[in-house]
């Protein structure tokens, strides 16, 4: 019979549940993985609730690497990432699917696989919308120095931005706010960034700005305008590249 | 103050002082970018570098592009002039010297303020820093040079940064801004010499392409230091770039596509960008302000056969020739090519090589890539296509997948066509509705002085005799 795995919605929790599923040699049609809270029940199919370890977690990580490679990895941690309900099996299915071919480590280019065909269109997605927030995260002073930015992503992108960010501002102490899954990046100075997740903050704090931001946000404002041509004005073309959904935290939209 | 020369002729050096000082930072922000917004060149792809954790900042081999004006058009790095003052009098720029225009310069202090504190609130990728010609191009250069020297070295910015190299300036000052800079451009403006003369009567070719050439050569050259140094300074290492306006001049798209070409392979360019002339001065050899404004469809023509130049192993005599000068406003270039060219189509996926792939419209060099690694697991069809991302409307008339088309149609060229156009890509309304129209005096108004007379002279005995 067909046996459901559920476990937490992140990567710990999808991991532990892949670990489960692999040791029980379960085969690709008769595994799944669903997530707490949002498990859509179906008929003949049995229902395992996964006891979820760091270990385990690094167990199916370095399983992935050693055998799919590092490139593989990456794309399944990102589609792990996503907020699509069909993930798990996905992911699962993809590694299954591995065992069945001669290099498993070109895996990712066996696109007609459905499984393998859905890792890269979530891996895609997600990349795109980690790039998107490289792009427009928009960080504000607070009057103790402090750079803080508030996304809404769809996928848990912060593991994807933080080394960036981390990389180029080292010396700042900066923070990402992602108010859909209510985790933070957390960076002091010259340390390492730290994902932070279950906390209560003081929303109140991070809107006490610094003099000097809000005299950068008029000058940056006033450069966003005057760069634009006026004969080559089109607003399609502008909500083409810059979707309204990202507006929504960038300085240079608020009104 | 560089920006007060003018004034002090007119009213005497007190005055001076006080406006200065009276111009905030934000009006000569709005001066000095609303000067420097024709520049096209915003990009900020080329070089990978990671941070050293002493600085601040880093860059990112793609680019990165921060957002959008209200031009759709990217915001990736401050795009600034130094100054806008300006010696020369070239007859489609704003900041020409006969211009009455609020001038006004930047000082080396305010451009690191400014850059440092819009990069840390990730605003922006770095800096762009071109520059109206101050008394001479070494003095200018110079004073592109200390900015640049304070931004890199005292504020320790290890971000992106795009810096002109003025035509006539000297090689020693263009190596100097060279170790400092991550990519170099010198506007080639327009694409023939005779253009130049006419519409920029203090340029020339040769003091233009001088500059690149000593680009070039020091890219070369840094090349070798770095094989066998490794921690060698890097001398432009996201290359250099080049822009030409088009529309302002009679020149066709294959003169264009060209001149582009040669940039590519004799000068090693990394990108050359097409500016659609905007119309910001009244001048007799420019070509009037025209209702439609500036000619962005032939700008995007020009740039989709730029990429078939530099990512589809075209070339320019393949795209047009001199009997076909222009490209076809209704289809784009590679559409266009493959029409004229069915003989060589369809092509079977499962079969063909990449670069006959990479020729099929629809499909990009991506998908090309992730064509030639599926079909190694298994035999691809049309529905693994639209995964693998190939764009079906318009590439099911030129392939097959084991050897059947997605559906019966005929391999001609004016059913392709019709069927192609219908799915085709939004074009602007001048195009889509151009059809016939009364003749008119008044209509296509290209006035040029020098074109008119050549005119003139080609019309038909039979219409000089009605006229």
């Amino acid at each position: 019979m067909k046996r459901i795995y559920i476990c937490q919605d992140n990567i710990t929790g999808l991991f532990s549940a892949v670990y489960d599923a692999w040791k029980q040699r379960r085969e690709s049609g008769e595994a799944g993985i669903a997530f707490r809270g949002s498990v859509a029940q179906e008929l003949f199919c049995e229902y395992v609730e996964v006891a979820e370890s760091e270990e385990k977690a690094i167990a199916v990580e370095n399983l992935i690497k050693r055998h799919l490679g590092d490139d593989s990895y990456w794309d399944l941690y990102h589609a792990a990432l996503s907020a699509d309900s069909d993930k798990g099996s996905a992911i699962l299915g993809t590694m299954l699917e591995a065992r069945k071919i001669p290099d498993s480590r070109k895996i990712m280019n066996y696109l007609t696989c459905p499984h393998v065909a859905k890792v890269f269109e979530l891996n895609r997605r997600v990349s795109n919308e980690a790039h998107y927030f490289k792009e427009f995260i928009r960080f504000k002073e607070l009057d103790s120095g402090i750079l803080v930015s508030k996304i809404r992503p769809k996928s848990q992108v912060l593991t994807c931005v933080a080394p960036h960010f981390a990389d180029r501002l080292p010396l700042e102490n900066w923070m990402i706010y992602d108010q859909t899954h209510g985790m933070f990046v957390v960076h002091e100075s010259k340390k390492n960034w730290v994902l932070v997740s279950g906390v209560q903050v003081n929303i109140e704090k991070l809107d006490r700005y610094s003099d000097s931001e809000l005299e950068m946000q008029r000058l940056f404002k006033g450069f966003c305008k005057s760069i634009s041509i006026e004969e080559r004005c089109s607003y399609n073309r502008q909500r083409q590249h810059l979707p309204l959904w990202f507006r929504q935290n960038m300085v240079e939209f608020e009104q | 103050m560089f920006g007060t020369k003018v004034l002090v002729e007119w009213e005497g050096k007190d005055e001076i002082m006080r406006i200065q000082e009276d111009m905030s930072m934000y009006d000569k922000l709005n001066i000095l970018t609303d000067a420097a917004k024709y520049d096209v060149a915003c990009t900020s792809s080329g070089v990978e570098r990671r941070g050293d954790g002493t600085g601040m900042g880093n860059c990112e081999k793609a680019g990165i592009c921060h957002s959008f004006s209200a031009d759709g058009r990217c915001i990736s790095l401050l795009k600034i002039l130094f100054t806008n003052e300006c010696i020369y009098d070239c007859k489609y720029c704003i900041n020409r010297a006969s211009n009455d225009v609020q001038r006004t310069s930047f000082t080396p202090d305010e451009i690191c303020r400014l850059t440092m504190e819009f990069y840390r609130r990730n605003y922006i990728e770095g800096l762009f820093l071109s520059s109206g010609i101050l008394k001479s191009p070494d003095y200018t250069m110079e004073l592109i040079y200390a900015a640049l020297y304070k931004l890199r070295v005292e504020c320790n910015f290890q971000g992106y940064i795009h810096v002109k190299a003025i035509p006539g300036a000297s090689a020693e000052l263009i190596r100097r801004v060279g170790f400092l800079a991550d990519r170099m451009s010198v506007n080639l403006e327009l694409p023939t010499n005779e253009s130049l003369r006419l519409l920029a009567p203090h340029k020339n070719r040769k003091n233009i392409l001088t500059p690149m050439r000593l680009v070039q050569k020091g890219m070369m050259q840094n090349k070798q230091e770095v094989a066998v140094y490794r921690n060698a300074p890097r001398f432009v290492p996201a290359g250099q770039s080049t822009q030409m306006i088009i529309g302002a001049t009679p020149e066709s798209d294959f003169q264009i596509m060209q001149v582009a070409e040669a940039l590519y392979k004799k000068f090693e360019l990394k990108r050359v960008f097409y500016s659609a002339f905007v119309s910001v001065n009244e001048d007799t050899n420019l070509p009037a302000n025209r209702q439609e404004g500036p000619p962005l469809l032939r700008e995007h023509r020009l740039y989709q056969a730029d990429w078939l130049l530099r990512y589809y192993h075209f070339e320019a005599a393949e795209l047009l020739d001199d009997k076909n000068p222009n490209f076809n406003v209704l289809l784009d270039p590679k559409c266009n090519w493959a029409l004229k060219h069915l003989e060589t189509f369809p092509v079977e996926i499962n079969r063909a090589d990449y670069l006959t792939l990479l020729r099929v419209p629809g499909i990009g060099y991506k998908s090309a890539e992730r064509i030639v690694k599926a079909r190694k697991f298994a035999v691809l069809d049309f529905a693994d296509l639209k995964k693998i991302g190939v764009v079906l409307k318009r590439a099911l008339y030129f392939i097959t997948c084991s050897g059947k088309m997605m559906y019966p149609t005929k391999i001609e060229e004016d059913y392709i066509t019709r069927n192609l156009l219908n799915v085709g890509e939004k074009l602007p309304d001048s195009v889509k509705e151009m059809s016939f129209r009364q003749l008119n005096l008044f209509d296509d108004v290209n006035f040029y002085k020098e074109d008119l007379r050549e005119k003139k002279r080609r019309i038909p005995a039979f219409e000089q005799a009605a006229l």
